[in-house]
């Protein structure tokens, strides 16, 4: 997008007037949108947003600026703002650029420029309609989803690092309303992945139409949440919000550093129960929060945070690495050039083990079984973390009994994961847009079939015990 | 030639290009911001960020189907891409009859959102605002051991509109703001505490309130620990009650009424709250953070009173909408970036005050939770209202805040919630665009240890 010769001029303004460290992230990112409601088609939308963002690290601080400006001139200046917000001597950089190679290679097949938009808006209405004839009667309301983007990136640095890159990730929602009487339910399901329209080979549009509908239609004859402490576990099925809630975001070295996690200063210490092996790998095939390289250049890779229980590592981007004088491993991300990149997860997940999924369940007394879960947040200081529960179940007698709604789990991180009491030898994923200092990027985590001990259900019924329950 | 004439001839060559092609309605709407963020840690700069972002959206509209699409390239070149992208994507859309753009208003509110301060101000006086409400923060308590970010922000943007019915707006609009984050501790136990104040005047910032705020609301905290599931009468602070209020907002919304996924459908001139409750948004609010002449399709903005004593007078509309309904917009088509359309959205949205102190309702409550934090907000469901969330703030015991707790949760339906609201106090508060006093809810089931 930029000759090799301007970066070098940018990089070398950047740090006319000192600085350890400077980089340009150039960005275009073509995306399209197409939006479903009352079954019509609502929004096709598509655009493309170019733009360049430079940074200067002096010491502990960072100068950023971006600019939808392209041309010598425009990066010229941005580079000039950031060279004033530097400090020191001018150091010598080297800029002879070298092309940095991934660890892994992903193949895109159905690259959404070459998919009419005709094809697309088809999908769409396919799902929408597989979603109403669910249930006729009940299901009141179907809004589908459909997007995709392209980003081509160029990264350069003082280190003479280069990367070009090009990121295509495919998504489609279905959210499901259903109604009878006073009552109103919803029922999410989504799917997405680090690819093109292919995407679909692999999750048919009607099967995530289903299971919206499903759910939402399910969810009218759910009874509501009983409150309290209680036995929990947790289908492979329902996807990982736990871990990114429970431990993941405190595993990010800024906040680690800052001390603003539970996990500050542990490493090398047993954070969870034996069983437990934390990892988040950005290189597994296509998912969600799969990347080649992260959006310093640096390429993607496994990074072990707990081991059988020992805290490991933690995620890492340059700048936390620097002063942790250590490399980064490749969890430097941001959401477009218009941000810096702060260390973030790409697929986080708590290993398999050995246990039959099917007997956790029958193991359990009385509980709840989460079988899909919906958005969590954590406060890292404390470990105290929320995540709701999109299709929970009592467990009665080591059965699954009636479905509940309303279901809140809230728990402590670190506690939690030394309470885990078997986990299962299955591996479910869920995908999601992960938040942090205003900061968007696409995730995926995972987690095996897991019972924890005991977790605070908040629910509207009070007292742990619900007095008529009915078997299915 | 001023950068607001060089947008608004870009948009008019946009919508004239978009008629030659064959759209019979064309809206061109750019938007041009400038953004200063200066993040402080230990009396340092952590990070200082730069923001230059300008794009243009384009609407089109042909035999009752329409189409949009974005650029950050403002060329002719671009402008004529853009153009091409929008058409192509309106032959995709389902018709609409109701699909329209607005003329111009007969007039706007005339509103002083751009103080010259807030540019003319240097950089290093910012920093050092960031810098003072760090050591005042300190200085308020000694167990405020973290500083997680002192920050200072502000921007300035330029929004045109011009459309095919002869509409040729423009304004600039300036802001400010500052934010703390920070870690009180004792001993093993932490917490965390965080103030804000944004303004439309450099000069009205208050950094020491900011300051003490945040230590008070960490210091308060430490020794919190879950106590046993009860049902208790809950105290919102204001920051919390806002929380609330945001999840009603969506349903608020002409738009969330048409589809179906209202909790208000069907309900003006009914009693939807308790006596006690009453939602206004403004557009046009002096001083208000999300104040403007117009909204995102160049209607003007207005005051639109939604919950009036507990009775739901209205919803909110963009021209869309309107026009499905019969009504006129309440200028409330929300554009939050050039990338997208003008969707119905809330501006200054606000749960008036009421007559008594925030220290009278506590007083006055014999068995409560007054929470000051609230986690998983973002996992209610604003179409059903069902929210179940974790809580943690002060226990009230016979009138008097005794204890912190936390690791609590509550759930329940808003519905029900605003029908047992029993209380609101008289220190409304705004946190950006939104507002809410203390309010007291009856009875709720709090689940604890």
């Amino acid at each position: 997008m930029v000759e090799k010769s301007v970066l070098k001029e940018v990089l070398d303004l950047a740090t006319a007037r000192g600085g350890e460290f400077a980089d340009i992230f150039i960005e275009e990112k073509r995306s399209t949108g197409i939006g479903c409601e009352a079954g019509k088609i609502e929004r096709v939308h598509s655009g493309v947003d170019i733009g360049a963002g430079i940074r200067v690290i002096s010491g502990e601080s960072t100068a950023y600026a971006h600019t939808n400006d392209l041309s010598r001139a425009g990066l010229l200046e941005v580079a000039r703002i950031v060279s004033h917000a530097a400090t020191g001597e001018k150091k010598e950089i080297s800029l002879d650029f070298k092309k940095i190679k991934p660890l892994v290679d992903f193949q895109f097949k159905d690259k959404p420029g070459d998919v009419s938009t005709g094809r697309k808006v088809e999908l769409v209405e396919t799902a929408d309609k597989v979603a109403r004839a669910v249930n006729g009667e009940k299901i009141k309301q179907v809004m589908v989803g459909y997007g995709d983007v392209v980003q081509n990136v160029t990264i350069a640095n003082t280190e003479g690092d280069y990367v070009e890159d090009e990121r295509i990730r495919t998504r489609l929602m279905v959210n499901a309303v259903a109604a009878s009487g006073p009552l109103i339910q919803t029922g999410y399901e989504a799917v997405g992945s680090f690819c093109g329209f292919e995407l679909f080979e692999t999750y048919s549009p009607d099967s995530v139409a289903e299971a919206a509908a499903r759910r939402a239609v399910a969810m009218l004859g759910a009874k509501p949440a009983p409150a309290g402490k209680m036995p929990v576990v947790m289908a492979s099925e329902a996807g990982g919000t736990m871990v990114h809630e429970a431990c993941g975001h405190g595993l990010e070295a800024d906040l680690v550093q800052k001390n603003l996690s539970v996990y500050a200063g542990k490493k090398g210490q047993v954070v969870a129960a034996p069983e437990i092996t934390v990892f988040d790998d950005a290189t597994i095939d296509s998912r969600y929060g799969s990347y080649r390289f992260d959006d310093e250049g640096a390429p993607a890779r496994r990074v072990n945070l707990i081991e059988n229980g020992v805290l490991t590592d933690f995620m890492y981007d340059r700048l936390t690495a620097t002063k942790d004088g250590r490399q980064s491993n490749g969890h430097g991300r941001r959401e477009s050039y218009q941000h810096k990149p702060i260390p973030r997860m790409g697929n986080t997940c708590i290993a398999p083990g050995k246990t039959d999924p099917a007997k956790i369940i029958r193991e359990t007394k009385n509980g709840l079984l989460v079988k899909k879960m919906g958005g969590g947040q954590v406060n890292t200081t404390t470990g105290d973390f929320v995540f709701e529960v999109a299709e929970g179940y009592l467990i009665r007698d080591g059965e699954i009994g009636p479905m509940v709604r309303g279901a809140t789990l809230t728990g402590n991180g670190p506690e939690v994961l030394r309470v885990v009491e078997s986990v299962g030898s299955d591996l479910g994923f869920t995908i999601g847009t992960c938040g942090k200092d205003g900061q968007g990027i696409p995730v995926s985590d995972a987690q095996p079939t897991m019972s924890i001990k005991e977790l605070i259900v908040g629910g509207t019924a009070q007292g742990t015990t619900s007095g008529s329950i009915r078997r299915i | 030639m001023e950068k607001k004439d060089c947008y608004l001839d870009a948009a008019a060559s946009a919508v004239s290009k978009a008629g030659q092609l064959g759209a019979q309605l064309a809206e061109a709407y750019i938007s041009s911001a400038k953004e200063l963020t200066i993040e402080v840690r230990d009396g340092q700069v952590e990070t200082m960020k730069l923001a230059e972002d300008r794009g243009m959206g384009l609407r089109v509209f042909r035999e009752g189907r329409t189409g949009f699409s974005f650029s950050t390239d403002l060329s002719p070149g671009g402008v004529e891409d853009a153009t091409r992208q929008a058409l192509a994507n309106c032959g995709k859309t389902a018709q609409d009859p109701y699909h329209h753009l607005p003329p111009p208003g007969p007039a706007y509110p005339e509103l002083d959102i751009y103080d010259p301060a807030i540019r003319a101000v240097t950089v290093e006086k910012k920093i050092e605002m960031a810098k003072y409400m760090e050591e005042t923060a300190r200085a308020c308590d000694s167990r405020v051991k973290i500083i997680e970010s002192s920050s200072y922000q502000d921007g300035e943007v330029t929004v045109s509109v011009v459309n095919s019915h002869g509409m040729k707006l423009s304004y600039r609009g300036a802001y400010c703001g500052i934010y703390l984050a920070l870690v009180a501790g004792e001993g093993d136990d932490s917490h965390t505490g965080f103030a804000l104040d944004f303004s439309l005047k450099y000069n009205q910032l208050k950094p020491d309130l900011v300051g003490q705020k945040a230590a008070r609301r960490a210091v308060q905290m430490l020794g919190a620990a879950p106590v046993a599931t009860r049902k208790a009468a809950v105290v919102l602070d204001p920051y919390v009650a806002t929380g609330f209020l945001g999840l009603i907002g969506p349903a608020l919304t002409g738009e969330a009424v048409q589809k179906g996924r209202s909790l208000f459908a069907g309900k003006v001139g009914t009693r939807v709250a308790s006596d006690k409750v009453t939602v206004i948004d403004d557009g046009a609010m002096p001083g208000g953070i999300a104040s403007a002449p117009f909204d995102g399709e160049g209607v003007p903005t207005s005051r639109t009173v939604l919950i009036e004593g507990g009775v739901l007078k209205g919803y909110l509309y963009n021209t869309y909408t309107a026009a499905k309904d019969g009504v006129q917009s309440t200028g409330n088509g929300i554009r939050s970036t050039f990338k997208g359309t003008p969707e119905v959205g809330v501006t200054n949205l606000f749960i008036e005050a009421g007559p008594i102190s925030s220290e009278d309702i506590i007083k006055d409550t014999k068995n409560g939770l007054y929470v000051t934090e609230v986690m998983g907000m973002h996992t209610a469901n604003p179409i059903s209202g069902d929210f179940s969330v974790g809580v943690a703030g002060l226990l009230i015991e016979n009138g008097e805040l005794t204890r912190p707790v936390r690791g609590m949760a509550m759930g329940g339906n808003v519905v029900d919630f605003l029908a047992h609201v029993d209380a609101a106090g008289n220190d409304l508060q705004f946190f950006g665009g939104k507002g809410a006093p203390t309010i007291r809810v009856a009875e709720m089931t709090i689940g604890g240890r």
